[in-house]
């Protein structure tokens, strides 16, 4: 048993009631309440080993949170096992409970009104926290994520990137070993996006921690997760590498080329998907790709062409919409 | 953690928070000297028609009124805090991060919050506490303060069991910030001695919204009223309300996590 995360077959189903619209209907539902049984997970298996990074992929309500709350131990499996460290998350032992972590991009913590500081020190006291180890630790993360000149500001006067990354180090103070992080981007401009994400990046890599985390921004996968798990209506459909993932399911590829005449005529070749300042962005079946790229090079006076695999995003999209019509 | 350093960390927070509001001092001085008043004059009033209510004397309701005022304070300064912040993070998801803190959530809950502003009114009801004891010309004995202090404290605790299960309801029927209206008026009536009032009223201030203990039984200990029946009655009513708060919340802990999304 070396996994970090090890789940089996997990599943979550909620009751919810269900009614049609209109006053009539919701009198009716009074007396007589009819319930519908949402699949929010449903059956699930994969492990996570120690140190990974990996990302969980899926449209809204696909029960990437569901996940992370059974994991967290705030939500009971209706089925199935979960383990995490050896613990089982629902029984939410301390001992659990002090080596993990859950961030929310979309809910904080901190106490609005005064400086993230005093925050700090209240997480100190809850977790136990030894004092050096504290400062140290919390020193280390506010010049990682150059947060200096802010630490002593009332958390309200902070911008929505500056308070996201107070919550992360608020989060991370006491070094748990696994972090289970809900869209910890959402919101947030590229920039602070992308401090964010080297932050985490860092602190797996020095902490050797293990991270599990969902975004609907590919570039947070991209740059951080070498294996995804793409859920869809509760289900896994996809888990490996990211490259896999392109691979398996992108059906196309992107020809991006520059032409001595831009004016050409070149729908037969493929799809025009853009065409700005000279340069043409084509989007041809993977099977004809190299076929293409001949009968362009011989018909056309092309200054430069590149091959592509197409955009991550455009991959995922079809992927769901493929199991949606299945 | 040890809930009690737990709740000392919190109160340092709460009271750093407070500090930056000078204000408030004022707006709740203002707010407490109205209550006093108001109060005042109200006893003024019935001792214009008679002498003694239900057996009170004039500086004894005094003391009830003290006692009324303190607990207040108490209330709004501790207890009705934290169980609004429990109602809101119940509605908006937010009690998550209390529920993956490696601390017992009950204790967690129930101390994260903390008015300093508010003890102006425990500080008044003290006051009007001493001046009721002068008037009544006897002095307290030692074991009357152990008594009032005893009662007092088991008062406030079975406020806070009440408030925690009422509180807990939220749990299944998200809204429940009305609860709190309807605890402030049976609250109120606590400012007289619950002798005064019907046997169908005084029952449920005693068991129900535990008024009777919260105020009146204090009250009593000062006034030498108190029989050890009544206090080891409080002292068992005390326990089975902690126990019974326990369940409730284990049970509205359990919904949460059984059915939220």
């Amino acid at each position: 048993m070396s996994s970090v995360v090890s789940i089996s077959q997990l599943a979550k189903y909620y009751q919810v009631p269900e009614r049609e619209g209109g006053l009539k209907a919701s009198i009716v539902s009074l007396f007589n309440r009819k319930y519908k049984n949402v699949k929010a997970v449903d059956g699930i298996t994969f492990n996570v080993e120690a140190g990974e990074v990996v990302g969980f992929l899926g449209p809204n309500g696909a029960g990437k949170t569901t996940t992370l709350k059974m994991l967290s131990g705030l939500l009971h499996p209706t089925s199935g096992n979960v383990s995490v460290l050896g613990y089982e998350p629902r029984h939410r032992s301390h001992d659990y409970l002090r080596q993990i972590t859950l961030v929310m991009g979309n809910r904080n913590q901190l106490t609005w009104d005064l400086p993230a500081l005093d925050s700090f020190d209240l997480q100190r006291a809850v977790y136990g926290i030894p004092v050096d180890q504290f400062k140290r630790t919390r020193d280390e993360f506010i010049e990682l994520l150059e947060l200096k000149d802010l630490v002593n500001k009332p958390v309200r006067n902070l911008s929505l990137g500056e308070r996201m990354k107070m919550e992360i180090v608020a989060a991370l103070l006491h070094q748990p070993k696994v972090l289970f992080l809900d869209e910890p981007t959402i919101g947030l401009d590229v920039t602070m996006q992308r401090r964010i994400r080297s932050f985490i990046a860092e602190y797996n890599k020095r902490y050797n921690a293990t991270v599990l985390l969902t975004s609907h921004y590919m570039a947070d996968v991209e740059a951080l997760c070498k294996r995804v798990i793409v859920i869809h209506h509760g289900r896994i459909l996809f888990d490996g590498d990211l490259s896999k993932l392109v691979n398996q399911f992108s059906s196309y590829k992107t020809l991006s080329l520059s032409l001595h005449d831009p004016n050409v005529e070149l729908s037969n070749y493929g799809e025009v998907v853009s065409k700005e300042d000279g340069r043409v962005t084509l989007r041809v079946p993977k099977a004809q790709t190299s076929q293409v790229t001949a009968r362009l090079l011989s018909d056309l006076q092309v200054d430069d062409l590149t091959v592509e695999d197409a955009p991550v995003d455009d991959v995922i999209d079809q992927v769901f919409s493929q199991k949606e019509d299945a | 953690m040890n809930p009690f350093k737990l709740a000392w960390n919190y109160f340092r927070i709460g009271m750093m928070n407070e500090l930056q509001y000078r204000v408030n001092f004022f707006i709740q001085l203002l707010q407490t000297g109205v209550a006093l008043a108001t109060g005042l004059i109200g006893l003024a009033l019935v001792f214009d028609q008679v002498d003694n209510l239900a057996g009170w004397t004039r500086p004894e309701l005094l003391a009830v009124m003290g006692v009324h005022i303190l607990m207040g304070g108490v209330i709004r300064s501790a207890i009705q805090p934290n169980m609004e912040r429990l109602m809101n993070d119940v509605l908006n998801g937010t009690l998550d991060f209390a529920l993956t803190k490696p601390a017992d959530a009950q204790a967690l809950v129930s101390v994260r919050e903390f008015r300093f502003w508010q003890l102006t009114d425990v500080l008044v009801g003290l006051v009007v506490i001493g001046v009721a004891v002068t008037q009544l010309q006897r002095g307290m004995e030692a074991m009357q303060v152990v008594a009032f202090i005893a009662a007092l404290m088991m008062g406030a605790i079975m406020l806070y069991c009440v408030w925690l299960m009422v509180t807990s309801i939220a749990f299944w029927v998200i809204r429940v910030s009305e609860i709190v209206n309807l605890f402030e008026g049976l609250y109120a009536a606590g400012r007289w001695p619950v002798g005064v009032y019907p046997d169908w009223l005084r029952t449920g201030l005693t068991f129900l919204v535990p008024v009777a203990f919260a105020v009146t039984v204090p009250a009593e200990a000062m006034t030498n009223r108190l029989t050890s029946e009544t206090m080891l009655f409080a002292l068992g009513l005390t326990l089975l309300f902690l126990v019974l708060a326990r369940v409730v919340w284990l049970f509205g802990l359990k919904s949460y996590s059984g059915a939220s999304a």
